[in-house]
């Protein structure tokens, strides 16, 4: 595992929607300015544990930290007097199925930024501009910034997705199986984007797809029933598997 | 079709669909009640396409009498008197809300202390009238059934002094003595207390104090009413002779149509002797064709005098408007004034245009269909049942129901759709839990109850309340009447909310959860999420939600009826905002009151079959669009 400063520190962790525990003692350390992928059998809890970085699951009724903790850059960010809004400004996150408003693009790319109460039109255009163009979107819709975002193919809605994310330079991006949605054309695009959003960004990606973690990401944390059964650099997960179950899981004998 | 397509043709074979299946029946059950319900949608609207038609030639028919008759000559000079009335009522208005506004002490304290005596009066007056009516010797009063009245009387006394109404402008003292005083009464005792005597005397004599200096101003407004004498004296003697002329006409037209029902029968009769006698019958019933000719020709002679009198009338009011006082130091009373001044010169402008109207009339110039159309479409009278002439114009009712729905919506649009994001965005599930059901019980409530309430109630409560000298500067204020506009609009509100709030709360549930979890995982806070997406987001929902509502409020009936004042005018607005304080009538209303009433048939029948057509078109169109917007919304 390439050792640099690290992004998230979890400790411990449990959580549980309401009766229900789906996590089970999590302890992690993501490394920042890389990708580290989430792999597991679907319920395993990836989209859970991803979900407590930027604390969205606190939207869901009953849902809750039974232990443990969790630093982003070293502050714990379920202590009582942080900031939600601030701590989303700094982890952006794309979702499973690609969902932009219904607005236009710009709007769409826009929206974190009038949120947070830059409005000014000029200022806007430039990080407009920007975040397409990272996202490897800006060619295909610079000519229609102000047209539907519903306008655009399902690649092209997950990129604009992915622009809106980073449009306030966000210091984490998660990402819930970004291309879940998506033909292997578009798939292929957002892996390409992800080699370079990673030398500004860390990104933490939970995916089903075994082949993308190998070609995408740096480290890997494989989870099962709501564990993290191992982790290390991908290179020597998917390689050298020091446990059975992650053996048997890349080798597809199971998931 | 072929016939090797035929399946009958074919040979029997394995896979044969044999006999009527089960499953076939419950389909033809279900397609047979959906087809019932197509069915009875297309004759409800035939039966009222055929009833409302035939409106439209029986129209036509009346307002050829009303110009062969010269009625329609008389109302070109009438309707500048009623202008000239109005005119004069409106100045008469601000003469006396000038008075009455410089002394408003004491015409407050006046009708205080009469409302007070009033009050008890009605109360202990049906006991007190049973222990006079007794006590006369006449009626051999009987000791015991007398004693009885006048405790049942000294019961209802004391209980009529225990609630008597409030006198803010009354000293505690002054109201102790007056209570008092009629506390004191005898049972006989026909006059006023001396206090009310006193107060009304007060109030008499600041209102002659303060016409002193109006003198001017009421000379000026008597010799406006006067000058209206001579054009007034001209139309009543021109009404007796063509309301004469039209009677006849109509006794012709009514004779010809007995006639050609005889006819008809005649030629139905199969038996020749039969036949005979009732051709016999028809051809004397043939009416003479009445004179017509005569009367127009006499009623024609008037037109110099009629010029003349315009003229004069006309100059007149343009003297007059110069010496009016440019302003009143009274609030309504300037208002009033205002109005007055305003509409004086399309008054003067109306007057001048009449003389060409009055030689340019003729009683012979054809009427068409389109005409009865545009006069029901654009009539500004709804008058019914009038010795003069009916006029089907659906203006006042159409405003009625458009200004009661204004109302409406406007209280109900932000309460509904408030209410919606409330429970929806914001609420605890414990909060969601009450507030809900509640709301959407008002729903249940009859409209009929509503309209009890309104009544009783609200529009009770509301007018004491328009009393209350702080709220004085309220356009409108106090209400003439208890049953107006916005009574109507109030519950109507009511009767709207809970359809606004159900149809809006849908259509934001509806909105995708990522769309409001994408936002606030991009740093947005909740009321930012609620508000910039997923507002938007059922914006569609939350507008086809409000059509309906307003759907909803233009199709009531029951608490229009009730709470509306149905008065059949236009409402008049001159009063700026105060004219949502007026009464008056609807579209539905005017169906469910008249309608019972009409002879079956008569054109006044069929034009309400019209008005629910009208209506029927208007809420369908609402609906339709409603859900265009509802379905734009899914996609
Ligand atoms: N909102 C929720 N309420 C209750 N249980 C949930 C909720 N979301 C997920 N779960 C449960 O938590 C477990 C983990 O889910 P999830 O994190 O989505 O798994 P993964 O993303 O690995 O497929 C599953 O058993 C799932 O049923
Ligand atoms: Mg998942």
């Amino acid at each position: 595992m390439v050792k640099t400063s690290t992004a998230i520190q979890i400790n411990n962790l449990s959580f549980a929607y309401g009766a229900k525990q789906v996590l089970h003692d999590v302890s992690l350390e993501i490394p920042a300015r890389q990708v580290t992928a989430f792999i597991g059998p679907s319920g395993c809890g990836k989209s859970t544990l991803l979900r407590c970085f930027n604390r969205i699951n606190d939207r869901i009724p009953g849902a809750k930290l039974t232990a443990g903790s969790i630093l982003v850059h070293d502050i714990d960010i379920n202590r009582t007097d942080i900031d939600l809004q601030e701590l989303r400004r700094r982890i952006g996150m794309v979702f499973q199925k690609y969902n932009p408003f219904a607005k236009s693009i710009y709007d769409n790319v826009a929206f974190s930024l009038r949120a947070a109460g830059r409005t000014k039109r000029s200022v806007l255009d430039g990080i407009v501009e920007n975040a397409l163009k990272n996202a490897a979107l800006w060619d295909e819709v610079k000519s229609r910034l102000h047209a539907s975002a519903f306008g655009l193919s399902g690649g092209q809605q997950q990129r604009l997705c992915i622009a809106r994310a980073i449009a306030n330079q966000p210091e984490i991006l998660l990402m819930d199986e970004p291309c879940a949605a998506l033909d292997p054309l578009a798939t292929l695009k957002i892996e390409e984007l992800l080699s370079e959003l990673k030398k500004q960004y860390t990104i933490i990606i939970v995916t089903h797809n075994l082949a993308q973690a190998t070609r995408c990401s740096d480290n890997t944390a494989f989870m099962y029933l709501g564990k993290v059964i191992e982790y290390g650099s991908t290179m020597q997960l998917f390689e050298n598997p020091k446990e059975p179950q992650t053996e048997a899981y890349v080798t597809g004998k199971f998931g | 079709m072929s016939p090797e397509e035929n399946p009958s043709d074919l040979a029997p074979h394995r896979f044969q669909k044999r006999g009527f299946s089960y499953e076939r029946a419950i389909k033809y059950f279900f397609a047979s009640n959906a087809g019932l319900t197509i069915v009875i949608l297309a004759l409800i609207i035939i039966f009222l396409l055929k009833e409302g038609l035939g409106f439209f030639p029986g129209y036509q028919r009346e307002l050829q009498v009303y110009r062969i008759a010269g009625l329609e000559f008389v109302d070109i000079s009438r309707k500048n008197l009623t202008a000239h009335e109005q005119l004069t009522s409106v100045l008469n208005r601000a003469y006396y809300a000038e008075i009455n506004g410089r002394c408003i002490k004491q015409m407050r304290r006046s009708q205080e202390a009469s409302a007070l005596f009033n009050a008890y009066t009605d109360q202990t007056g049906p006991t007190r009238d049973l222990v006079l009516n007794n006590s006369q010797a006449a009626s051999s009063p009987n000791s015991e059934m007398l004693k009885n009245l006048k405790a049942n009387y000294e019961q209802q006394k004391a209980k009529a002094l225990a609630s008597l109404t409030a006198t803010p402008h009354l000293t505690q003292m002054e109201r102790r003595d007056l209570i008092e005083s009629v506390r004191s009464r005898a049972v006989n005792d026909t006059d006023d207390p001396l206090f009310v005597t006193t107060l009304a005397e007060e109030f008499t004599a600041a209102q002659h104090k303060q016409a002193e200096p109006l003198q001017a101003l009421r000379s000026t407004i008597d010799s406006f009413s006067s000058a209206g004498s001579e054009l007034s004296s001209l139309v009543s003697e021109m009404t007796e002779s063509v309301i004469a002329t039209k009677e006849k006409i109509q006794g012709a037209d009514i004779l010809e149509k007995d006639r050609k029902t005889l006819l008809a029968a005649a030629s139905g009769a199969k038996d020749p002797v039969e036949r005979e006698k009732l051709m016999t019958e028809a051809r004397t019933s043939l009416a003479d064709k009445p004179d017509v000719e005569g009367p127009i020709q006499l009623l024609l002679e008037h037109r110099p005098d009629c010029i003349k009198a315009h003229t004069a009338l006309r100059d007149a009011s343009t003297r007059i408007i110069g010496q009016l006082p440019s302003s009143l130091t009274q609030l309504e009373a300037a208002r009033l004034l205002k109005a007055a001044r305003h509409s004086w010169p399309f008054f003067i402008a109306d007057l001048e245009k009449t003389p060409a109207a009055i030689n340019a009339w003729k009683p012979d110039a054809p009427v068409p269909l389109t005409d009865s159309i545009s006069s029901f479409l654009t009539g500004k009278d709804w008058v019914t049942g009038g010795e003069w002439q009916d006029f089907y114009g659906i203006l006042p009712l159409a405003a009625g129901s458009l200004m009661i729905s204004i109302v409406a919506l406007v209280l109900a649009i932000p309460t509904g759709i408030g209410a919606a994001v409330y429970v929806n965005q914001f609420a605890s599930p414990w909060e969601q839990s009450v507030v809900k059901p509640i709301i959407e019980f008002i729903q249940a409530i009859p409209s009929v109850v509503l309209g009890f309430i309104g009544i009783l109630v609200f529009g009770t409560v509301l007018r004491d309340i328009s009393l209350w000298d702080s709220l004085q500067w309220i356009p409108g204020f106090p209400l003439e009447e208890r049953l107006n506009i916005f009574t109507a609009g109030c519950l109507l509100a009511l009767m709207s909310i809970p359809t606004i709030f159900s149809l809006a709360e849908d259509a934001i549930n509806n909105v995708p959860s990522a769309y409001a979890e994408a936002s606030e995982a991009l740093g947005a806070s909740q009321v930012q999420t609620t508000f910039r997406v997923v507002i938007p987001a059922a914006f569609s929902g939350i507008l086809a939600a409000v059509l309906l509502g307003f759907g909803r409020v233009i199709g009531e009936t029951m608490v229009v009826l009730l709470v509306a004042g149905n008065r059949i005018k236009i409402p008049d607005f001159t009063a700026g905002l105060g004219t949502f304080f007026q009464p008056c009538h609807t579209l539905t209303g005017i169906i469910a009151q008249e309608l019972g009433e009409v002879p079956m048939g008569s054109v006044h029948y069929r034009a309400l079959f019209v008005v629910g057509i009208l209506l029927f078109a208007v809420v369908l169109t609402i609906n339709a669009t409603a859900h265009r917007f509802v379905n734009k919304m899914k996609h």
